[in-house]
Parts: C-alpha cells; sequence; structure tokens
C-alpha cells in the first residue's frame, strides 16, 4: 500500500478564541481521526524554527516562517492510501478543514 | 470518578479550567486572576496543538495542571529574579512550592477557594453570576452571553466590573470560616440557584448550553457540599437541583415537545441524580433552621416521589405556603402555590389564588401565568376565557417547546 504524507497548515491563532469547551470538542475530533485504521503515525511540528538560505560566504538564518505567512506548518500524519484519490477521499472529513486549516497530500516516492 | 481509556471525560476542559484557575491564581495572587487565566487558557492551547498528533496522555487531567503550574512557576521564578538583581542580593522571595497534582486534597481546596471568592458578596450579584461561571465553570464570554440571552459585550463589562471589584476591594481566596462563612455560603448559594433556575427554566430558544447551567450549577453545588464547609442548607439546595435535573430527560419527548409532570414517564427520570438527590435531602435535615432551599428541595422531592401522577399534593402545597411566606409573597411561588391549590382545593379555588396575582404587572406578560390560568378556567368549562388566556400566553417571551404546548393545548379548547 502506498503512502502518503498529510501536512497541515494553519493560522498559528486559528484556535485563540475557543473556549475550554470548544477546545476539547477540537481535541477528541483530531484524536479520534489519529485512531482511524489507515494512519500510521504523525507528528506535531512546533514553531517558528528557523529558514535557512543561501547567503553571500555562509548562509542567512531567518526566523521560522511565521512572520511571513499567516499559515504555518502545524504538523504532519502519514496514511496509507492505495491512490493518490483515495488520500485524498479519507482525507475529506479531516476535522483540520473544518477548523479552518489547509492539508496538503503528498505521495511518498517508492512507497 | 470515571475512567475511559483515551477518551476524554465530558467536558474536561471546562471542569478543570475552574480548578486550574483556582491553582494558577493562588500562585501568582488574586489582583492578578486576569493573568491566571491566560495561563489556562495557553496550557490548553498547548494540549490542541499536541495532542492531536502524539494522542491524548493517560492522565490529560495531570498534563493540563503540569503544563499550567510550571508556566505560573517559570514566571514566579523570573519574577524572584528580577527583584532580587534589583534589590542588589537582598533576601531571595519566598518561594512557593507547588503541590503534586496527586495531592488532590489540594486542588480541591483551591477550587473551593475560588468559588468563594467569585461569589464574593462584595461583587454585585450580575457581576458573580458572570464571574462564577467563567472562572470557576470556564465557560467562555460567547457562552455565556447565549446562555443568558444577552450581548457579549455586556458579559465582557460584568468581568470587567467584577475583577476591578477584586482587586479594588482587596478580595481574597480565603477560606470562610466562623461568623464569616454563613453570609459567604448565602451569596454562593444564591449564585449557584440563579444559574440553576436560568437553566431548567429555558423560557426561549432551544440552546443546549442552557442545559449545560444546571449542570454546571450542581457540580458547583457538589463540590462545595462534599467539603468540610458543607451547610444543611447548601445539602438541601443541592438536593433540589439533582432531583429537579433527574427529571430533565422526560421532560422533552421524542418530538422535542414539553411534557407536563403528570404525564412524564418516569423510567426516564435519572436513577443516579435521584439518589444523590436524596443522599443530600438526608444531609440537609441536620440543625434546626429550615430555608428557602430546604422547602424547594422537600417540593422537588414529593415529585420524584409521586411518580406516575400520585403526588402528595397536600404535602406540596403546604411547603408551598410555607415558602410563599418565607420568599416575602413572592409572585413567582404564588403561581406555584396556586397550581398545588388547584390539585388539592379545585380549580375554583386555584383561579381565586391566581386573581390575586393580576395586580403584578410583569406576572400579566408571563405565559406560566396566563396558561395556568386558561388551564383551570377550562377544567370549569369556561373555554372562551381559557382560549383567550392561551392566545395572550403566546404574545409573551417562550422557548419553542412551550409554544407548541400552548398551541395544542388552545385547540383543544377552540374544538371541543
Amino acid at each position: 500500500m502506498a503512502q502518503y504524507l498529510l501536512l497541515l497548515y494553519q493560522d498559528p491563532k486559528w484556535m485563540q478564541n475557543l473556549s475550554p469547551e470548544e477546545m476539547q470538542k477540537a481535541v477528541e475530533k483530531y484524536t479520534a481521526w489519529m485512531k482511524k485504521s489507515f494512519t500510521k503515525g504523525g507528528q506535531r511540528l512546533s514553531g517558528p524554527g528557523k529558514v535557512m538560505r543561501p547567503g553571500e560566504g555562509k548562509p542567512r538564518v531567518v526566523d521560522g516562517p511565521y512572520s511571513e505567512t499567516k499559515e504555518a506548518l502545524g504538523g504532519y500524519y502519514l496514511i496509507e492510501a492505495a491512490s493518490e484519490e483515495e488520500a485524498v477521499t479519507l482525507t475529506m472529513d479531516h476535522p483540520h478543514l473544518e477548523y479552518g486549516g489547509t492539508i496538503e497530500v503528498r505521495h511518498v516516492f517508492g512507497t | 470518578m470515571k475512567e475511559e481509556t483515551g477518551e476524554l471525560l465530558e467536558h474536561l476542559f471546562r471542569q478543570i479550567s475552574g480548578r486550574l484557575t483556582g491553582h494558577v491564581t493562588r500562585l501568582l495572587g488574586p489582583a492578578r486572576l486576569d493573568l491566571a487565566e491566560e495561563i489556562v487558557q495557553e496550557s490548553m492551547l498547548r494540549a490542541l496543538e499536541t495532542w492531536p498528533y502524539q494522542g491524548t496522555p493517560e492522565n490529560p487531567a495531570g498534563w493540563l495542571f503540569r503544563t499550567a503550574r510550571n508556566r505560573a512557576m517559570d514566571l514566579l521564578r523570573h519574577e524572584s529574579m528580577a527583584e532580587r538583581k534589583h534589590a542588589q542580593e537582598g533576601p531571595a522571595a519566598v518561594t512557593v512550592e507547588p503541590p503534586d497534582f496527586e495531592d488532590d486534597a489540594q486542588i480541591r481546596d483551591d477550587e473551593l477557594r475560588m468559588i468563594f471568592m467569585c461569589c464574593h458578596p462584595e461583587i454585585a450579584r450580575d457581576a458573580r453570576v458572570a464571574l462564577s461561571l467563567k472562572i470557576a465553570g470556564g465557560f467562555s464570554v460567547r457562552e455565556i452571553a447565549r446562555a443568558f440571552l444577552t450581548e457579549e459585550a455586556t458579559i465582557a463589562q460584568r468581568l470587567v466590573r467584577a475583577k476591578r471589584q477584586i482587586r479594588e476591594k482587596g478580595l481574597g481566596l480565603e477560606m470562610p470560616r466562623g461568623a464569616d462563612l454563613a453570609g459567604r455560603m448565602e451569596a454562593a448559594l444564591e449564585v449557584l440557584y440563579f444559574v440553576f433556575n436560568e437553566g431548567y427554566a429555558a423560557h426561549e430558544g432551544e440552546d443546549l448550553v442552557r442545559r449545560d447551567l444546571c449542570v454546571e450549577a450542581l457540580r458547583l453545588g457538589l463540590a462545595l457540599a462534599e467539603s468540610e464547609v458543607a451547610r444543611p442548607e447548601l445539602h438541601a439546595l443541592v438536593a433540589m437541583m439533582a432531583l429537579q435535573a433527574a427529571r430533565l430527560p422526560a421532560r422533552v419527548d421524542a418530538l422535542g415537545d414539553l411534557v407536563l409532570l403528570e404525564d412524564q414517564d418516569s423510567s426516564k427520570w435519572d436513577r443516579e441524580l435521584i439518589g444523590l438527590g436524596f443522599h443530600h435531602f438526608d444531609l440537609s435535615i441536620a440543625g434546626d433552621e429550615v430555608s428557602e432551599y430546604h422547602l424547594q428541595a422537600a417540593i422537588a422531592a414529593a415529585h420524584v416521589r409521586g411518580a406516575g401522577g400520585a403526588a402528595d399534593w397536600e404535602m406540596i402545597l403546604e411547603q408551598y405556603d410555607r415558602l410563599w411566606e418565607m420568599s416575602g409573597w413572592s409572585p413567582v411561588v404564588a403561581l406555584n402555590r396556586a397550581v398545588a391549590v388547584g390539585k388539592v382545593r379545585g380549580a375554583e379555588e386555584a383561579l381565586a389564588a391566581l386573581d390575586g396575582l393580576e395586580r403584578d404587572a410583569p406576572m400579566r406578560q408571563y405565559h406560566l401565568f396566563l396558561a395556568a390560568r386558561g388551564h383551570f378556567l377550562r377544567e370549569l368549562g369556561r373555554r372562551e376565557e381559557a382560549a383567550r388566556c392561551y392566545r395572550a400566553a403566546l404574545e409573551c417571551r417562550c422557548s419553542e417547546p412551550e409554544r407548541r404546548l400552548l398551541r395544542r393545548k388552545l385547540g383543544e379548547c377552540e374544538v371541543s
């Protein structure tokens, strides 16, 4: 079975206005999705991190993408699916989309 | 406490937020309530960022507690370092040793102190209610506004006012004792009673948040009732709330229509809550003072005992008589009493009792008053007058299920 990486982007401020009850609902929805049989794991990426680019003489290092983009990479999941189409279908009901986030679906080459 | 593996307890975040805020506020001082709230909110955000990937930790409450406590401790350490630098090698600031999360008694104690501070009689009542729900209850401003059918800005203002009063009057997290306790307890009971009734009455809309008000009032009441400061009238209030809440599942039928008490299917009543209610009812009997809450609890108990339409109405009327007097002849109590009068002495007398309420202007626009009049008029065969009452009732503010019930009653008057 082929593997697909789901990259989850979101506005870092998206959840600041949620009440404790709403936060709990969100946590429950995400963890329920993670427990589905086709998910093979996932990790949170903490921000803001650093971005490195080639520079004059030595690479230029700047603070992570938070300051430049409204949406930052918040974490990823690895799932198994027969095709890209199926991967998209399986991801259709991911709560991240309900909460205004963006998901990038990428095939892990060679799987 | 129920422990379900991997699943979060219902309302865990909301319920633990009060305890966490209580604890952090004790570390930082009541004047910094805003900061304490922020820290608690932050620890929940951290959970929301982490748990979706790492999974829910084994002890979610402990995780949240440690995250919030560590943040508060960092802050204090930082401050004490800055202070020492400022005082140049002066004595070290007093360090606060935080308890382990396992020290449940301490956390419960923090929560109780928090409830008492939010319900302080020095704070205006509407602000006290909003503050208790926000801080001790973990509701958001939006949720409180929705539950009370008010604007968010209004609730936000009340919270600002309440917090200012805490700062200016130097209200603290002390546990009320001795002579102080009675007054502080009374103020707390008033808040819980108000919150519960607001949720129970639900005269507008069909929002579930309102039901959550009942659950929260009962939860906070239980937290107090299980502590050493428990008093008979507190047990009475908890008994009343539990016995009334037990009947909530039977109050609405499958179509979402209201079911009157005598038609309720008592097998749908919550047995656990009934048991809890009677337990606290027994505890409320200690001492020789009879409060309004005692009478309310006795009435709620009589309704539960009288499942299937066999309630002891003579006894209920007797309690209402006492309650009416004790309440300073409250019109709302008088209305409920009139219903009991009708059960014991018939419709004629009930109408006479209701006539006395006609003078009260808000009553004349209260749908339940008009519906009660309609009910007794119809019993006496005065259908046209009854129909007029139901029509007037339909003009008033009321919830959708109530509206449907009123329409049905009106239809019955018009048809036959």
